[in-house]
This record gives C-alpha cells, structure tokens and sequence, in this order.
C-alpha cells in the first residue's frame, strides 16, 4: 500500500506516449482502430484529444512556423525569417539571463518547499487533532488565487506602511524603512517568501497523506531502542517517504516554471531586469514590444529548457515506479 | 524531561507555521479596515477602524462584474473539465480501450508553462472571434485544467474493485451504463474533489486572462485586481478590501468542500 504512494500516475510523463505506439504489432492496432472507430469507442476520449490538439499539439506546430517568421503581433508571418529569431533568441544575454532565472527559482523554490513541506506533514502527524485543523487552514493558502497572494505580500513588505518594515521600526531595529523590493537579492526574497506561503501546504498535504501509511510499529520499537526524534526521523521516516517525495518534487518542480503572477504583481521583473524570469521575458517581447516571431522562438527554447530539467526527475520517477511494478 | 522539551518544540513550531500561514490573510483583513493616514503607521491592528473601504473598492471599479465573470467563467469550466476528463480516465482505466498513449500524453502536457500557449492560443482565439469573450475563456480554462483532473480522478477510478462492473456486465449493462449507475456514484467523492479544485484552477488563472481579455465586461478577478496595481486604487485599504472580496467565494468553496478537497489531494498524491 505504502510503497504505492510513488506510484502516483502523478506525473507518468513517463515515456507513456511512446510505450503506446510501440507496443502492439501495428497491423492489430489498426484493426483496433478500425473496430473502435465503428462501436464508437473513440467518444470516450474525443474530447480531451481533442483538448490535446488545441493546448500542445497546435501551439508546437503554430510556435515552429511563427519562430521562423518576421511577425508582428498585429501582423504575423510577414515574411520568412530562416533561424533568425531561434539565433537572436539564444545569444540575446536578457535571454539568456532570464532563462537562468527560471532555472534557479524552480530548483531554489522546490528545494527549499520540500524541506518546509515535510516539516509541516511530520508537524501535522504529532499534532493529531490540531493536525487536522491545521491541514484545514493550509488548503486556503493553496487555494488563494496567486495575484491576491501577491497583493498580500505587497501590504507586508511594503516600504511604506507595510508591516514588516512596520513592525521592525517599532522594535528598534532598523532606523531607515528597507526596500524589499529595491534589490535583487530583497526582491527574489519576496518572491520566493509568497510562493512558500501558496505551496508549502501543497507539499505539506501530499508529504502528510504519505505518512499516513507509516508503520508505527516502526518507530516506537526504534524509540524504545533509544533512538532520537532526529534519527528516527532520518534513518526511518525519510527512506519511507523518498519515493512519494521524488513525485512531489517533480510537480512543484513543473509548478515552479509556471511562476508569473507573483513576478507580475511583486516586482515587474525588477528593479531593473533582476526578476525577470524567461516567462516574463517573453510576455513582455510579446505583449509589449508586439515581437511575436521572437517570442515564438524564446518560447520554443523555454519549453526545451523546462524538459530538459524536469527529465532526470521524471525519469527517477520513472525508475521507482517500474521497481515497485 | 526530554519528552516535554520535544513536546515544547512541536508547539512552538504549531504556532508559528499558524502565524506564517494566517498573517497574510489577517494583515489584508486588518488593512481593509484602516484610513489612508492609518495605512502609513505599518501597525498590525488598524487604529480608528472605517468601514468606508469596502463600498469604495466596489465603487471605483466594475469589481462587481469581475467577481460575477469569475464565478460565472469557473463553474462552468470547472463542470466542463470534469465531464470532458471523466469519461476519458474511465475508458484508460477502466474499459482497456485504445489509446493507452493518452494518460502520458496529457499528462506531459502539463510540464509546459502556459506562457508555451500564450502567443498561439491568442491567434487561435482571434480567428474564432473568441479574444475577449467569456465563453472563449471558460472553453479554454476547461481544456486547459483537464491534466490535473486527469492525475486526480486516476486513483479514484482504479480503485473501483473490478467485481462491480463485472456483476453489472452479467445484468447485461453496457458500458455507458455501468459507468452512469454504478461506477459514478462510487467514485463521487473524488469527482466532488476534482471539480473543486478544477473551479478554483480557473477561478485564480491570470497569465491568459489578462492576455485575452481588454475589457471591464469581460475581465475576470484575478485580471481586475491586477490592474489595480497603481492606476485606479492606489489606496492600500480599497485593494485590500477588493482583494478580499475576490477571495470570499474561494474560501468559501474550500471551506464547504475541504473534506473533499483533502481526500482528493491525498489521493493524487498517493498513487
């Protein structure tokens, strides 16, 4: 049962698709395809292909064809542009830069929510009943629309009447109101501060629903043995939970690329360019500078990225899932 | 002595993962009732409460129609994202049907950023003469949330012991009827679940709505609330208080739904 929480059809980004076409002998595939056409068989499923084909299959093809296009974004596809807009794209060092951002928010972000997360879902499993309540109360922070989440933060850290810079005057220990939002390093802090607040409780309950299947057994003939909270928490807990943890890690891992509410209500990108992550890069190539072609190319090598650093996790995942199988 | 140290430590920590995760919410609670004068001291507790925020937030913009477009826009395409999905995750499942590249595929779908769709989606909606419409964004909030119901009604749907549709198919039900009588009704908690969290999903998307929307009639809340940010409502109070009344209707659901909501979580998590 327990062993079964890794298993998570969570994300099988696995190779899934290609298993698929591989497996049967084509010529008994279509037949299949043939007899399912005519019992109608195919209408289970339509309309989410059908979803397919707007969301991902459509997008790729369009971004291609754009990407080597002069476009504007009144006026796409005016003339044909070779690998112009891919070359630009990948020596442009804004670019780059963001890319790199995107890069280090996602793998900072889970790292650092993962920690938090178990710590909260071993919190909650010492806490029994007040667990409970607590769990009820960390759903609203994950069910907070992520631009009020930043609206918040954006009172607390205000420089002006905020309450952290507020509350730190009061007790003496700044003289001068901080800018949180005036640096890079202040301004990644925000960012990260209120993307902990929304996701933290994700792990938290995924991490806690794992250790439901715990065996206490376990860690009481451990603790009778004079093992420490700590070590039986390391030696015991952890190794029960990696599998499941390796699926969390991997969604909020997807979730951290997705990041553009918070930097858009937070920070704009800056001060100057340091927020500036590869989604907001190219919302504003495209939606400010009307640069569809280039952005379409920014877009396609995002997309790269996001799949090349999420595949040794998916395929980790990938692993445990088949040893488990 | 050690076990009431540690006893110590676990409440200690209880309290403050209780203030980190309540003070956002309470310090907007709180600014929605202050002055602008009260607003510059940076106190927690506003000095001379006022009231005078809350109808002001609705009066300076269309919050009203942002909150009534949202409401509108994620029931329809959270219900529509459950009825596009179910059926799908039952025949892959369940029935062995064709098409057992589809769980990964849709799946994989969801690694890619929306701002991947962003440029195509917006032709695409340009051509349909859906750009700035409601009904082009619940359509494409409900295609769009369709991966995360697919993750979380999976676990539901295989945990259906197989003796129940085998005993339906010696009543000589068909498919379509085995999955409206008897499989449906059992997996409904997780379908609960599923839509309350496909609701929610469209109810805080922003990235697309702000791209494909550009007027007041058809702005969602999350759009709306963005474009306080320095133009109508410089006042913290007023956005504090519109912030607000754009969270009530999530807080409620969740509350309403959070048994669900908990369940279908796990779930998902765990197989």
């Amino acid at each position: 049962m327990a062993q079964d929480s890794s298993r998570s059809g969570a994300l099988a980004l696995r190779a899934g698709a290609i298993d698929g076409f591989s497996g049967g002998p084509g010529r008994f595939a279509r037949l299949d395809l043939l007899g399912s056409l005519a019992s109608g068989r195919w209408l289970w499923t339509a309309p989410v292909v059908a979803g397919l084909l707007v969301l991902s299959i459509y997008p790729t093809i369009f971004l291609v064809a754009l990407a080597l296009s002069n476009s504007r974004l009144g006026r796409p596809f005016q003339s044909f542009a070779g690998l112009n807009n891919l070359l630009k794209a990948i020596l442009d060092p804004a670019f780059q830069a963001a890319l790199t951002r995107s890069i280090a928010f996602a793998l900072a972000s889970t790292a650092v929510e993962l920690v938090l997360g178990v710590a909260v879902a071993v919190l909650m499993t010492r806490l029994v009943k007040a667990g409970r309540f607590l769990m009820s109360l960390i759903l609203l922070p994950l069910m907070t629309p992520p631009v009020m989440v930043a609206v918040a933060w954006k009172l607390i850290l205000a420089p002006v009447g905020g309450l952290a810079n507020g509350t730190l005057q009061k007790l003496g220990l700044i003289g001068e109101p901080i800018s949180f939002f005036g640096s890079a390093a202040g301004a990644w802090s925000s960012v990260g501060l209120a993307d902990a607040w929304q996701w933290t409780p994700f792990v938290a309950i995924l991490a806690y629903a794992a250790l439901l299947a715990y065996p206490k057994e376990i860690d009481e003939a451990a603790m009778l043995d004079g093992a420490g909270p700590w070590a039986r928490f390391r030696l015991l807990m952890l190794p029960f939970l990696a599998p499941s943890l390796v699926s969390i890690a991997l969604l909020k891992l997807v979730i951290g690329f997705k990041l553009f509410d918070l930097v858009f209500v937070l920070t704009y990108g800056g001060p100057g360019f340091e927020t500036t992550t590869a989604a907001f890069h190219i919302w504003r190539l495209a939606l400010e500078q009307f640069d569809a072609g280039r952005a379409a190319a920014e877009t396609l090598l995002f997309a790269l990225v996001v799949g090349l650093v999420t595949w040794p996790l998916t395929r980790w995942q990938h692993r445990l899932e088949v040893r488990e199988a | 002595m050690s076990r009431t140290l540690e006893r110590g430590v676990v409440i200690a920590a209880a309290v403050l993962t209780l203030v980190f995760f309540v003070l956002p919410v309470a310090y907007l609670v709180s600014v929605s009732f202050k002055t602008p004068d009260d607003v510059l001291s940076g106190d927690f507790l506003p000095g001379l409460p006022t009231l005078a925020n809350w109808p002001k937030a609705f009066e300076v913009t269309a919050l009203a129609g942002f909150i009534g477009n949202s409401v509108l826009i994620s029931l329809i395409a959270g219900l529509l994202t459950v009825a596009v999905t179910l059926p799908a995750v039952y025949a892959t499942t369940r029935l062995g049907y064709q098409a057992k590249w589809l769980p990964g595929a849709v799946l994989s779908s969801y690694v890619a950023p929306p701002i991947v769709a962003l440029i195509p989606l917006f032709y695409l909606m340009k051509a349909c003469g859906l750009i700035n419409s409601t009904l082009g964004l619940t359509l494409l909030y409900a295609l769009m949330n369709v991966p995360v119901a697919f993750w979380l009604l999976g676990p539901f749907l295989r945990q259906v012991p197989a003796e129940i549709e085998e005993a339906a198919a010696l009543d000589g039900a068909g498919p379509v009827q085995t999955f409206l009588r008897i499989i449906l009704p059992v997996v409904s908690p997780g379908v609960l679940a599923t839509l309350i969290i496909a609701i929610i999903l469209a109810y805080d998307e922003f990235l697309l709505g702000s791209a494909l929307t550009f007027a007041d009639a058809t702005r969602t809340l999350p759009v709306g609330i963005s474009l306080f940010q320095g133009e109508r409502l410089v006042n913290f109070g007023q956005m504090a208080a519109a912030s607000l009344a754009g969270i009530a209707p999530i807080y409620l659901l969740a509350l309403i739904g959070q048994r669900w909501l908990i369940q279908g979580l796990a779930q998902g998590g765990s197989k």
